[in-house]
């Protein structure tokens, strides 16, 4: 049995498969330790450990390790002269009108930040040589002092020239064995030294707590009798074994999100779609992303808690929207959703534990899209008068009705997650009529039909239990190893025999570690050209086929990347601008075989046949469908509510739904 | 028309969205690093009076007064008169703009024939003429501090692109790739400012989009009122200095008197030194802005838009000669020292009335150091913008080493500067310890970087402030650092003035330091874990 466990802050998730059997299972997390709440999640769905032969696992471990200060003791050292880097950062600030604006702290204090004198210029060339004899007087002792965990250690130029980083590690691990060490030029090869410092920094303050995790984990799964493969999900969106992980932990913040994104890909593939808008709805936040031709599209850095991670993620974007966002009005008098939340305590108002705010939540429960007595399955009933009491100041403040108010509400929801659409496709030159849209999270398929008639998308694919997709992602997860370096170059007649000769030392490197991980079978590898106009300070994406790589021209580069460049910043490729590669990006993957059918959860909940719904100015009666009962090929005309274990389908006029071959539930917009 | 709350807050949000975007592309496709690593720019979109309606936010100082520079071009080429590719450029401080450096562009955009309104940007050019590359700390006026334009009308199709414009400009610019790639940035985020406001016309209507534009100019003003009203009604006075004019010793003193009445306020710098012989004075529209930018910070919550609404309850006078408003011809490029202490010298008079509000004064100063070079392939110039330190607050330490509260420039990362520059290397940027003032709250800690000199030939240009005169703390809290700079020559130590430029040598190592905010309330009040947390981890300076 393959089985995906997703640990996020408020559940924990699991999707088994065998055969044909599909298990879905949704447990409370357990935060002080998340592994419990994983097992309790195995034992929801019935499933010995030892039947168990493909354990993939996310959890929000690496990611609450660093929101709360909880990682490892760590030393930084630097090149002399830059011992503050991690303090000086950007010199900029967030919000420019702040006058208590504090930087982001990073997870070391000044006084364990060291220096070594030594330089390398951008060429490579060493300007002053590492003086090991000074190493073994200041730093050792000093480390050896300081009852460290860990040590990160971060040269300048350190990504063209890393002989210094490995002289030094040497030195150190010479000294003081039991001391991890994370080197910059590993974690991060690539320029701009804060940046990098910082990336390797946090790499070193979580690798231990990711480590004593999966100790803890993968010892009392043995225990319980687990013999299988076990795997940890990356934020990139592919998973690897746990024991590559003891080198990368950095790669498994954010997994859960990627996992989201891999699963809707999966699940749409099922269905022949594979340009995708993928939206994940929950309680607080929604995360958009944009998929091409069922490829995700990656990102060359994050940031969490403000401090820059440079290491390929997911290119995701969040908004402070999500089912539990609060409505209120500012007082300038606008109407607002978010950023802020109910949370899990008190929740929205209907919740009935204490909350007097109206959410998004409250506005559905008012006008109709969530039934009380269906919510979770109808195992938590919810107060339908609380909801609408918590609308009365806003509505007032509108002039308008409760339902008026909910209902405007809804639509500022809708608005600001079309925003975060538009981040991802308009302003980057796609145009989202020609994607389909994808929901899932528990609050996802309620907005859907009203988010893709902002946008003017057409089509929108529902996937079975969209609640656990994330779970699903990790079961669907291929193994993948993304890596960047940066190989400054001008474009010109040696650069495609620098991108053959780059490209085929990646191959050979990445297939010798996947052998040594025991991953067999035929490995496919991308290639990624980070390109901008010679001055320019910013990168442009340019993916590049390998198998496209042995006839590559000069000219073939150079009209691709100006091609991108127009499309995202409406000029570019003017006569006389040198263009020059900055970085190159690999990634090596080994696909997983197919996934059988994947359906829906049945619940047993009475329903009557219809129900009314307040939108805008009118109210409309919507038939009332079972998810796990709409078989293959029935159309469900819009309105319609359909309603499912882990979330509902709002199905408005005009839309019309019906379940496919696949198992997902295809929404189609009928022509005026 | 009457407009539906919900249309209103979805269009506003989408107008600030357009023009966090048209921002953010100016930015990341430019090409210096005064604009793409600094970020010194700035966009807006403008309704058809050109009334700026929502700005990405990222330079203050720019941010306020983007709709005052409009007003000349309008005035000689109405808006009814524009056709399909026009636009605007200025950068006149004597016509409403600010120093030369900061080019404007408005670009009309149309929906069926008719104006619905203007996409406007702001850049920091590195270098756009004048006697020196990038800076002229010597201009004795305008004239010599770079190429000067009007407020002029050209079109895309003529002018640009090997057109008369575009020629004229590369004709007067040292760093032309450069300089000409950051304007190709600025008509790029025009032109996206211009999509996405017809795109909002095509879905909402122009008529819709038009009452939005004027609301939301209302809504920031009930906003700013609302704060203002928060304030007891009286008058405030404050008062700081610039170290001197650079040519002699006298400080110059900065004097604001702060009206507040019901919900306006009004600010005037009477008292404040008359103009000066060098490029310290600052042009009107840099003073009103440093003065709205001021009350928006103190009084308001970070998230009201900052547009023409904002500064329509706030009025601002400088008397004519004066540091503030100089008469044409005085040089002005070194204008952001005389605002800092405008803004200063505003925050202590509204730190009488709302105490808890208010930030001690920081560095706040702009530190512009520029090495340049010339070789057989031309010029090389490298410039880059420092604050300092911040001052405190009744609630918080200041923030260590980031740009000053009127700008928001980032540091260029050293592994750039050294893939880019041959003719000097970066040897060490740090934290100054004991810079910050102390306090119940401290001053956040200036910062220095030092330079080695790699070749003969090269030149230093600088201007800066507070090398002598400290800021002043709040509340019984103490001064914060002045900074310096200074050249090690061998065994000879040789130190800068504020304003200076000298030819350097190779092997020369010059320190350019900056100092630290100013504290707020009685050193005796602070809590004694922030004292040995400071101490543990050097932040002050110990025994």
């Amino acid at each position: 049995m393959r089985v995906g466990i997703e640990v996020g802050g408020t559940f924990t998730d699991l999707v088994a498969v065998d055969g044909t059997r599909v298990v879905v299972a949704k447990v409370p997390s357990t935060p002080h330790s998340p592994d419990i709440g994983a097992y309790a999640a195995l034992g929801a769905g019935d499933i010995p450990a030892a039947a168990v032969t493909d354990l993939v696992h996310g959890s929000t471990v690496a990611t609450n390790a660093i929101l709360e200060r909880k990682g490892a003791r760590v030393a930084f050292v630097t090149t002399a002269g830059f011992r503050d880097i991690l303090f000086l950062q950007r010199h900029d600030r967030r919000n420019i009108y702040d006058l208590r604006y504090r930087k982001p702290e990073p997870p070391v204090a000044r006084r364990d930040c060291f220096e070594v004198a030594e330089r390398i210029d951008a060429s490579g060339t060493v300007i002053l040589a590492l003086d090991a004899a000074a190493v073994r007087r200041e730093l050792l002792p000093a480390l050896a002092a300081g009852g460290y965990d860990a040590v990160a250690i971060c040269l300048l130029s350190a990504y063209v020239a890393p002989q210094h980083e490995r002289a030094l590690e040497a030195l150190i691990a010479a000294a003081l064995p039991a001391l991890r060490i994370a080197c910059s030029h590993r974690v991060a090869s690539e320029f701009r030294e804060f940046e990098r410092a910082s990336t390797t920094v946090l790499s070193a303050y979580v690798q231990p707590v990711i480590d004593r995790y999966l100790d803890r984990f993968e010892a009392t799964l043995g225990e319980a009798g687990f013999r299988g493969h076990f795997s940890v999900m990356q934020s990139n969106g592919g998973r690897l074994p746990a024991i590559a992980m003891r080198q990368t932990a950095i790669t498994a913040l954010f997994s859960g999100p990627a996992a989201g994104v891999v699963g809707a890909i999966r699940q749409a593939g099922r269905s022949g779609r594979g340009d995708l808008i993928t939206f994940d709805m929950g309680g607080t936040s929604t995360d958009v992303s944009l998929v091409m031709e069922g490829e995700p599209s990656l990102a060359p850095e994050t940031e969490i808690d403000g401090l820059p991670i440079r290491t390929p993620v997911l290119d995701i974007v969040s908004v402070g929207a999500g089912g539990g966002s609060l409505v209120w009005i500012d007082d300038g008098g606008m109407l607002r959703v978010g950023p802020r939340s109910a949370g899990a305590v008190p929740g929205p108002a209907c919740y009935g534990r204490g909350g007097t705010e109206p959410t998004v939540t409250d506005a559905h429960v008012v006008r109709g899209t969530i039934r009380p007595e269906a919510f979770l399955g109808g195992t938590m009933a919810l107060d339908t008068a609380r909801a609408h009491a918590a609308f009365e100041t806003v509505a007032a403040r509108l002039g308008a009705d409760i339902p008026g108010a909910a209902a405007a509400a809804i639509r500022l929801a809708v608005a600001n997650i079309v925003r975060a659409i538009q981040l991802v496709s308009t302003e980057r030159g796609r145009d989202p009529r020609d994607y389909v849209l994808l929901p899932f999270g528990g609050a996802g398929p309620l907005l859907a039909a009203e988010i893709a008639d902002e946008l003017g998308v057409r089509e929108i694919l529902v996937p079975p239990n969209p609640g656990v997709v994330s779970a699903l992602g990790l079961l669907s997860a291929d193994f993948l190893r993304v890596a960047g370096v940066t190989r400054r170059t001008r474009l010109d007649a040696d650069t495609p025999a620098m991108l053959r000769d780059a490209f085929a030392t990646f191959q050979a490197e990445a297939a010798a570690e996947f052998r040594t991980l025991g991953l067999a079978g035929a490995l496919d590898f991308t290639l990624t050209a980070e390109m901008r106009f010679v001055g320019q300070a910013f990168e442009i994406s340019v993916a590049l086929d390998p198998a496209d790589l042995p006839r590559l021209t000069t000219a073939d580069l150079a009209d691709r990347f100006a091609a991108a460049h127009r499309r995202v910043y409406f000029h570019g490729g003017e006569p006389g601008r040198a263009i020059e590669i900055v970085g190159l990006r690999f990634g090596v993957l080994r696909r997983l075989d197919a996934l059988p059918a994947f359906h829906e959860r049945p619940i047993a909940l009475a329903q009557p046949e219809s129900v009314p719904v307040h939108l805008q100015g009118e109210t409309v009666t919507a038939r009332l469908l079972d998810a796990a009962r709409l078989s293959a090929g029935t159309a469900a005309h819009g309105p319609a509510l359909i309603e499912g274990y882990s979330s509902s389908i709002w199905v408005p006029p005009h839309w019309v739904a019906r379940r496919d071959e696949a198992g997902n539930l295809l929404m189609q917009r009928i022509a005026a | 028309m009457t407009l539906e709350p919900v249309d209103y807050a979805i269009i506003s949000q989408a107008l600030i969205a357009a023009a966090r975007e048209m921002g953010a592309k100016l930015v990341r496709s430019a090409y210096s690093t005064v604009l793409r690593e600094a970020r010194d720019g700035s966009a807006a979109l403008l309704d058809a009076h050109g009334n700026t309606v929502a700005q990405a936010e990222l330079i203050p100082m720019q941010l306020g007064t983007i709709g005052h520079i409009f007003q000349p071009c309008a005035r000689l080429y109405p808006v009814e008169t524009l056709e399909e590719g026009d636009f605007f450029a200025i950068n006149d401080p004597y016509s409403g703009g600010q120093h030369l450096q900061d080019v404007f562009l408005f670009h009309p955009i149309f929906v069926d024939a008719r104006v619905i309104g203007f996409a406007a940007s702001v850049a920091h050019h590195l270098d756009l003429g004048g006697g020196s590359p990038g800076l002229n700390p010597l201009a004795a006026d305008v004239y010599a501090e770079g190429l000067i334009i009007p407020p002029m009308k050209w079109n895309m199709r003529r002018d640009w692109h090997g057109g008369n414009f575009e020629r004229l400009l590369r004709a007067n610019v040292r760093v032309p790739h450069q300089t000409m790639g950051d304007f190709d940035a600025q008509m790029a985020a025009n032109a996206i400012g211009a999509v996405r406001l017809q795109e909002l016309a095509a879905r909402y209507g122009v008529e819709k989009l038009t009452a939005v534009m004027a609301a939301l100019q209302d809504y920031s003003e009930a906003r700013m009122r609302a704060a203002i009203v928060q304030v007891p009604d009286g008058t405030y006075q404050g008062e700081d200095w610039v170290d001197d004019d650079g040519i002699g010793e006298d400080t110059l003193p900065v004097r604001a008197t702060l009206t507040v009445s019901g919900d306006r306020i009004a600010i005037d710098f009477a008292g404040t030194a008359p103009q000066v012989a060098s490029n310290l004075n600052a042009p009107f529209a840099s003073t009103i802005s440093a003065a709205l930018s001021a009350v928006k910070a103190a009084l308001t919550s970070p998230d009201i838009p900052f547009n023409a609404g904002a500064a329509r309850p706030i009025s601002i006078t400088a008397p004519h000669g004066s540091l503030l408003n100089p008469r044409h011809p005085a040089p002005v490029r070194a204008r952001m020292e005389a605002c800092f202490r405008a803004w200063n010298a505003t925050m202590k008079a509204l730190s009488q009335a709302v105490p808890d509000r208010v930030v001690a004064p920081g560095f706040d100063t702009t530190t512009v150091g520029v090495l340049s070079h010339l070789d057989e392939d031309g010029w090389s110039v490298y410039l880059e913008i420092y604050g300092g330190g911040y001052g405190a607050t009744a609630q918080s330490d200041g923030c260590d080493a980031v740009d000053g509260p009127l700008s928001n420039c980032s540091n260029t990362p050293v592994e750039a500067l050294d893939q880019d520059f041959g003719f000097f290397r970066v040897l060490e940027y740090r934290l100054r310890p004991g810079s910050g003032g102390d306090g119940t709250h401290r001053g956040g800690l200036g910062f220095l970087r030092r330079f080695e000199i790699l070749r003969d030939g090269v030149q230093l240009a600088l201007y800066s402030d507070r090398f002598r005169t400290r800021p002043q703390g709040l509340f019984g809290g103490d001064p914060g650092g002045t900074g310096h700079c200074e050249i090690q020559r061998g065994n000879e130590t040789i130190r800068l003035k504020s304003k200076d430029k000298v030819p350097l040598r190779k092997g020369d190592v010059v320190t350019l330091a900056v100092g630290g905010g100013a504290g707020y309330g009685d050193p005796a009040g602070r809590d004694p874990a922030d004292r040995a947390r400071d101490a543990a981890e050097g932040y002050v300076n110990v025994g």
